[in-house]
């Protein structure tokens, strides 16, 4: 994949960094840190399948977002008003952007919880800072330094992988719990609505609408085709490994324990018997980092959708005055996220109800992006090959299962609870 | 449409390439001649014979006008029509070549197309500190 002459071994590690970025904000987003381990101290290890399985679709999807826009030069959004016209290419983005307005204001709150985890403040108060944060990296900070800094600070979580091993569990016990099986205290509901959170999370359309366009934004071309590979092979398997370690974690403290996860102080608890305090420094470091990747993620990702669905000027590559409306929109989501918030609403409630959204926004999503990677007007020679078709299809299908399954689910169980 | 008494002409052969408006001009992007967005292709402008009116033979096939933008996506998805003052038109003229995306020879600056995003980015964004900082 890699020809001569490629450069230093920095620049390839940096080279990654796109991916990395985009599954943290896909697999440990604020939601996500919670529900996995509310998912690992109710149900240890039996979804791990369901992770397993959503990684391999956005690493498949993802790729070939990442292979249209890195030959035609065409995001993800253009391509789904192109192919989906404006009726049902307008349902897209009303659910797309519902779920970026929301995930940005729980990313916002989830930055203000993981500060006041580190500093005793109350969370109301960094609120007005994350956010202006957040604007500021998106206002003046160039694309590529803001994914390194953001992607490599996140891997900082990979000490919740540490905290298993020094946590030193039973691993034959805990192998026992990766076969699919519903636990004796839970339904066969409450699990089915779990894995269909964990599914949707793996798969969110955010991530590849920021892909595809961080590929625009860092100029790749058919040439990079190999580049878009490696992004997505190392960066989606370690947004699943994390979200699967924390579930881990959980499993091996918290189960046993009988202790029902509510809040982000619970989720670090096993880190900080594992790895002590030094531990515990890691692991806010990387809450405080994941958030805000993942709120760089969905602001970035609202004025993507919003400016490819219009045509408008977009890209952190241009100057703000030469791409007006997509700036003004990230600035009004900002916003709005503040105003969210102000009222008190729990950041992680938030993101749990995203997943109605997710039901209509997946299949509206991914079926155009599977269309034109086989159209040669936009992909030359680079088309899909039949066993990606396949397999696209294959999931296509799983797509649309989970999208009919979701809104009945979370009503059957009131959100799993 | 087609009678026996009058069909249509046969199609003429045409030494360029087919497009189909629907499938490669509708909801294309729209570049500039520096490659800047401009808008998305909301709809066409097509010239021709009135609604409910016979043609009759001989008479020259329709050709597209403008590319549509503005108000005229609202009512392509919603229904209705706007009334033909109020539609923001990009001649065909202006048209360079249509492929992946509908390129135009001119710069999408002065267009009505573009009054929008002028109107912001003189109004608000380049009047916040570093809007006209250049990231690269």
């Amino acid at each position: 994949m890699w020809g001569p002459n490629e450069g230093s071994l920095v620049k390839r590690l940096l080279g990654v960094a796109l991916g990395v970025l985009t599954a943290i904000g896909g697999f440990v987003d604020i939601g996500d840190l919670v529900t996995n381990a509310v998912v690992g101290s109710r149900f240890g290890l039996s979804l791990v399948w369901v992770v397993a399985i959503g990684v391999l679709g956005i690493i498949l999807f993802a790729n070939m977002s990442g292979r249209v826009a890195a030959v035609s030069g065409r995001a993800t959004f253009e391509v789904i008003r192109e192919r989906l016209g404006p009726r049902a290419g307008l349902a897209n983005l009303s659910a797309s952007f519902l779920i970026n307005l929301m995930t940005v204001t729980a990313e916002i709150g989830g930055i203000a919880l993981s500060l006041q985890l580190a500093s005793s403040v109350y969370y109301l108060l960094w609120i007005p800072v994350a956010a202006l944060a957040v604007w500021l990296v998106i206002w003046r900070v160039r694309f590529s330094i803001m994914e390194n800094v953001t992607g490599l600070l996140g891997l900082t979580l990979i000490i919740f992988a540490v905290a298993l091993f020094l946590l030193k569990p039973d691993w034959g016990s805990l192998a026992g719990q990766l076969t699919p099986a519903v636990p004796q205290q839970e339904t066969v509901w409450t699990y089915s609505y779990y894995a269909i959170a964990l599914f949707g999370a793996a798969m969110t359309p955010y991530e590849v609408f920021f892909f595809s366009s961080g590929a625009v934004e860092e100029g790749w071309t058919a040439k990079d085709l190999g580049q878009s590979r490696i992004n997505v092979l190392v960066g989606f398997p370690l947004g699943g490994l994390l979200s699967v370690s924390i579930a881990a974690c959980a499993a091996v403290v918290l189960l046993p324990a009988g202790i029902s996860v509510t809040s982000l102080s619970q989720v670090v608890l096993p880190v900080a018997e594992g790895a002590g305090k030094l531990g515990l420094a890691f692991v806010l470091v990387g809450m405080a980092a994941a958030t805000f990747g993942a709120a760089l993620e969905t602001t970035l990702s609202s004025g993507y959708t919003l400016a490819q669905f219009f045509g408008w000027s977009w890209g952190k590559f241009r100057r703000p005055a030469e791409a007006a409306r997509f700036h003004l929109s990230m600035i009004v989501c900002l916003l709005v996220g503040i105003a969210v918030l102000a009222t008190g609403v729990d950041p992680v409630l938030v993101t749990e109800y995203s997943v109605v959204f997710s039901a209509i926004a997946l299949p509206l999503t991914y079926l155009p992006i599977l269309i034109v990677a086989n159209d040669p007007q936009y992909m030359r020679e680079h088309v899909n090959g039949s066993a990606v078709n396949v397999l696209g299809m294959v999931y296509l299908v799983i797509i649309l299962l989970a999208s009919i399954a979701a809104i009945p689910l979370m009503i059957a169980t009131g959100a799993g609870s | 449409m087609t009678s026996l008494h009058n069909p249509l002409p046969p199609v003429p052969h045409v030494a360029g390439r087919i497009l189909d408006a629907q499938l490669h001009l509708m909801d294309r992007q729209v570049l500039d001649h520096d490659g800047v967005p401009v808008t998305t292709v909301d709809d066409l402008e097509v010239s021709g014979p009135a609604l409910d009116v016979e043609i009759p033979p001989g008479t020259e096939p329709p050709v597209i006008t403008a590319l549509l933008t503005g108000s005229v996506l609202g009512t392509r998805i919603f229904g209705g029509r706007p009334p033909s003052s109020r539609l923001v038109r990009i001649p065909w003229t202006d048209v360079a070549e249509v492929g992946v995306v509908v390129r135009l020879g001119v710069s999408g600056e002065p267009l009505d197309a573009s009054w929008v995003e002028r109107w912001v980015r003189d109004k608000i964004i380049a009047r916040i500190p570093g809007g006209r900082h250049d990231p690269r």
